[in-house]
C-alpha cells in the first residue's frame, strides 16, 4: 500500500491531493469575497452543511470501492433523521440512548442492503434502489408529519464551535481517524479494494469477498446514520422527504467522483470523497458571494462542477498508459 | 398547521355562489372560526399597515412590529427548488415587483440564491445571509420544521424573516416571524364545496393528491375531505399525482381504467395532465377542480360546453411579491399580522375571460393567478415573463 518515499505518496494520492487543491482554491476565494471578513459563524455554517454531505459521500465510497453502489444512502439518512427526531430529548442518558439507537438504525439498514447484495446476490444498483423505497416507507411510518422534539442545548453544542473550530468538523475528523484509517489497514479493508479491482482475482487469492462486500454496505449504513444524526441536530426536526433523500444520494455520488474514487471500484478512498463533498458545497457558497442571477445559478453550478471533475481527471490525460492511473 | 380563513372576503367577491355556501358552512359548526377571522380582522384594522392585503390568517396571534430601520434595505431570498414553472414565475414576479420604481427606491440590494431541495443547504444559505448583515430574509422553505435553530439566530441578529408559500410550523419562540400564504385548508374546502354543488351525480369522486408528506398536500386534502364529508354516500378514490402533469395524468388514467367513470375530479396540481387523462378516457366529461395553470383554464374554456365544468384556484407565484412587500413594511416599522392569508385567486368556467384570468396566447405552464391587485401588486404577464433573470 502507501509507500515510504514522498514520490510514492504523491503518486498514490494524486487525486485526493488535487481535490484538496481545488477545494483550497475555491474556499479561499469564498472567504476572500466574504463581505464581513472571516468569522467563526461563516466557518460553522460551511462546516455543518459540508460535513453532512461529507459523511454521506463517505458512506457511498465504501460500496463504490467494491465496484458496487448504494442508492439508498440518502434514504438511510432520512430514516435515521426521522428516528432521531423522536429520541433526542430528555435526560442526558436518554439522549445518549437516542444517539446509539439512531446509529443502530443506520447499521440495521446497512445490514438489509448487505443481505440483499451479498446473500441475495442482487445487482447493487437495483437492490439498493428497492431498499431505499423501503427505508423511505419506514421513515414515513415513523414520522407521517414533519416535526420532532430535539434538545436545544445538545443540538446547539454539536452544531456550534469550540475555540473557533466547528464541532461537526471535529466529529468528522474523529470518524476518519478512529473508524476509517484503522478499517482501511485491516484485512477486510484491504479486501474492499481487492474486490473492487478484480473480484475473481480477489476470490482466487483467498480474500473473503462476501465479508468485504457486506462490510461495505453495513459501513455505509453506519456512516449514513451519523449523517442522519447531524441532519437532526442542524434542523432540530425531521421530515420524511423522498426528495431530500434523492438529492443527498445524487450529491454523494458526485462527491465520490470529484474526490477521485473510481465508479468501477478499487481506487480511491473516503478522504477524497470528503474533499469532493466540500467542493460541491463550496460551489453553492460561491454563487452566494458572486451574487449570480437566480435563473443562471443552476447552469453556473453545473459549469463549476464540470470544471472540478475535469480538473481532477487531469492525471488521466498525462498518463502514458491509462492503466497507470489505476495502479 | 392550518392557517387562516382571512381570505373569505376575496372568495366571496370571486364566486357569487359563495354566500349560500357560507351560510351552510356557518351552520356546520364553522361559526367559531369564521367569527374569529372576522373579529380579528376588525381588531387589527386600526394598526395593520395594509389591512386589505395583509389579512390576518385564522391562526394569527397578533401583529409583528419592530423598531423602524433606515432604508434603503438589503433583502435576501433563500429559495429552495427552482426546477418548475411555478418557481421560475415566482422568482420573475419578485424581480419585476422589486424593479417597480416605488419599490426599487426602498431596496439597496436584492440577493437571490436557489439552493435546491436540500434542507441543510437552505439553512446554511440563511446563516450566510445573516452573517453578511442583510436586513430581511425571504424564504420558500424546504421543510416546515427544520428552521427553528436558524430562526433563533436570525432573531438574535435582528434580521426580519418572512416565509411564504411553503411556510413554517410556528413555535412560541418565533414572535417576529412573518408568514405569507394562501389558506390551503380553505382552498381544499372551497374545491370540495364547489364539486359537491356542481356534480350531476354524486357517486364516485377522484382525488389526485400532491407530494406526500408535504404540509400543503395535507391541508388541501383535509379541507377537501371536510367538504366531501357533507355527503357520506360519495366514494372517493385517492391517487398520488405529485402536483405533476405526467404523474397526475398516469395516476388519473389508471384510476379511471380500474374504477370506471367518475362523477367529479379534484386534482391539487398537474391539472393539465389530469384533464387530458379525463378527455383521453373517452368517458363523459365531468366537473373538475384544479390548480391555476393557464393551460388548465384554456382546456376548461374549450370544453366547458361538453361538460368539463371546471374551477381553477391556485397558489399564486406572486406570493413572493407580497412577502417582499410585508418585509419592507416591517423594516419601516409598520405592523403586519404574524400570519398573513392573502385572498385565493379563483376562476371557474363561468367567470373565465380571455386576457383577464386566462391567456390563450401564453404558454400552458404560465400560472394565471399572476398578480394581487388588492395588494397593489399590478404587473402584466408580459412584464413578468419578459423580465429576464438578470
Amino acid at each position: 500500500m502507501s509507500g515510504s518515499s514522498p514520490r510514492l505518496f504523491l503518486r498514490h494520492n494524486a487525486l485526493p491531493l488535487l481535490a484538496a487543491a481545488i477545494f483550497a482554491l475555491m474556499f479561499g476565494l469564498y472567504l476572500a469575497l466574504q463581505p464581513n471578513g472571516i468569522r467563526t459563524d461563516v466557518l460553522v455554517t460551511a462546516a455543518n452543511k459540508g460535513v453532512l454531505l461529507a459523511l454521506i459521500a463517505s458512506a457511498q465510497t465504501l460500496p463504490v470501492l467494491t465496484g458496487g453502489i448504494d442508492l439508498s444512502v440518502g434514504a438511510i439518512v432520512v430514516l435515521c433523521n426521522c428516528l432521531a427526531s423522536t429520541l433526542l430529548s430528555g435526560t442526558p442518558t436518554q439522549i445518549a440512548f437516542g444517539v446509539a439507537a439512531t446509529l443502530c438504525g443506520g447499521l440495521a439498514a446497512g445490514m438489509v442492503n448487505a443481505l440483499a447484495v451479498v446473500v441475495g446476490r442482487l445487482q447493487p444498483i437495483i437492490a439498493t434502489l428497492a431498499t431505499s423505497t423501503m427505508f423511505y416507507g419506514v421513515s414515513l411510518l415513523l414520522r407521517p408529519n414533519p416535526g420532532g422534539d430535539i434538545d436545544d442545548d445538545f443540538a446547539s453544542a454539536l452544531t456550534g464551535a469550540v475555540g473557533g473550530v466547528p464541532v461537526s468538523l471535529l466529529l468528522l475528523l474523529a470518524i476518519v481517524l478512529l473508524l476509517w484509517l484503522p478499517f482501511r489497514r485491516s484485512l477486510t479493508g484491504r479486501g474492499l479494494y481487492a474486490v473492487g479491482s478484480s473480484e475473481a482475482s480477489a476470490y482466487m487469492s483467498g480474500v473473503k469477498v462476501a465479508r468485504a462486500k457486506a462490510c461495505a454496505y453495513v459501513g455505509a449504513g453506519l456512516l449514513s446514520g451519523f449523517a442522519g444524526l447531524l441532519l437532526t441536530l442542524v434542523a432540530e426536526s425531521a421530515q420524511a422527504s423522498a426528495i431530500q433523500a434523492g438529492d443527498l444520494t445524487l450529491n454523494s455520488i458526485a462527491a465520490v467522483v470529484i474526490g477521485g474514487t473510481s465508479l468501477f471500484g478499487g481506487v480511491g478512498g473516503i478522504v477524497g470523497s470528503i474533499l469532493g463533498a466540500f467542493i460541491l458545497r463550496t460551489i453553492g457558497d460561491l454563487l452566494f458571494v458572486l451574487s449570480a442571477p437566480p435563473l443562471w445559478q443552476p447552469m453556473f453550478q453545473g459549469l463549476i462542477l464540470l470544471g472540478a471533475v475535469s480538473f481532477s481527471a487531469l492525471p488521466t490525460l498525462r498518463a502514458r498508459n491509462r492503466l497507470e492511473t489505476y495502479r | 398547521m392550518v392557517t387562516g380563513t382571512g381570505s373569505l372576503r376575496g372568495l366571496r367577491a370571486a364566486t357569487p355562489a359563495f354566500d349560500r355556501r357560507l351560510a351552510t358552512a356557518l351552520c356546520c359548526s364553522l361559526l367559531v372560526s369564521a367569527g374569529l377571522a372576522a373579529g380579528s380582522g376588525g381588531a387589527f384594522a386600526a394598526d395593520n399597515a395594509d389591512a386589505q392585503c395583509f389579512a390576518p390568517a385564522k391562526g394569527s396571534a397578533g401583529l409583528v412590529s419592530l423598531p423602524a430601520k433606515k432604508g434603503p434595505y438589503r433583502i435576501a431570498f433563500a429559495n429552495g427548488f427552482i426546477g418548475n414553472g411555478w418557481r421560475v414565475q415566482m422568482l420573475q414576479t419578485l424581480k419585476a415587483y422589486a424593479a417597480q420604481p416605488a419599490v426599487a427606491a426602498q431596496i439597496k440590494e436584492l440577493r437571490i440564491v436557489s439552493v435546491g431541495t436540500d434542507v441543510s443547504a437552505q439553512i446554511a444559505a440563511m446563516d450566510n445571509f445573516i452573517s453578511a448583515g442583510f436586513d430581511a430574509i425571504l424564504i420558500d422553505a424546504n421543510s416546515p420544521t427544520a428552521f427553528k435553530p436558524v430562526l433563533r439566530r436570525a432573531k438574535q441578529a435582528g434580521v426580519v424573516v418572512v416565509s411564504f408559500d411553503n411556510t413554517l410550523d410556528r413555535t412560541k419562540a418565533e414572535t417576529d416571524l412573518v408568514q405569507v400564504n394562501q389558506d390551503q385548508f380553505a382552498m381544499g374546502k372551497m374545491m370540495g364545496d364547489w364539486l359537491n354543488e356542481t356534480m350531476k351525480q354524486k357517486k364516485h369522486v377522484l382525488e389526485v393528491r400532491g407530494v406526500p408528506g408535504n404540509s400543503v398536500d395535507r391541508d388541501r386534502h383535509e379541507g377537501f375531505r371536510q367538504a366531501m364529508a357533507a355527503d357520506p354516500g360519495i366514494q372517493i378514490t385517492e391517487v398520488v399525482g405529485n402536483w405533476d402533469d405526467g404523474t397526475g395524468q398516469k395516476a388519473a388514467a389508471d384510476a379511471m381504467a380500474v374504477n370506471g367513470a367518475v362523477d367529479g375530479i379534484y386534482t391539487q396540481g398537474g391539472s393539465i395532465g389530469v384533464t387530458h387523462a379525463l378527455i383521453d378516457s373517452h368517458k363523459p366529461l365531468v366537473p373538475i377542480d384544479g390548480e391555476g395553470e393557464n393551460g388548465f383554464r384554456k382546456l376548461i374554456a374549450l370544453h366547458a360546453k361538453d361538460g368539463l365544468l371546471g374551477e381553477s384556484a391556485g397558489q399564486s407565484p406572486a406570493l413572493s411579491a407580497v412577502a417582499l412587500k410585508a418585509a419592507l413594511a416591517v423594516l419601516q416599522g409598520q405592523s403586519v399580522p404574524d400570519e398573513i392569508a392573502v385572498p385565493i385567486p379563483v376562476a371557474n368556467y363561468k367567470t373565465l375571460e380571455a386576457g383577464k384570468n386566462y391567456f390563450p396566447d401564453l404558454s400552458d405552464t404560465f400560472f394565471a393567478a399572476y398578480d394581487f391587485p388588492v395588494c397593489d401588486i399590478k404587473l402584466t404577464p408580459q412584464a413578468i415573463m419578459g423580465h429576464d433573470a438578470k
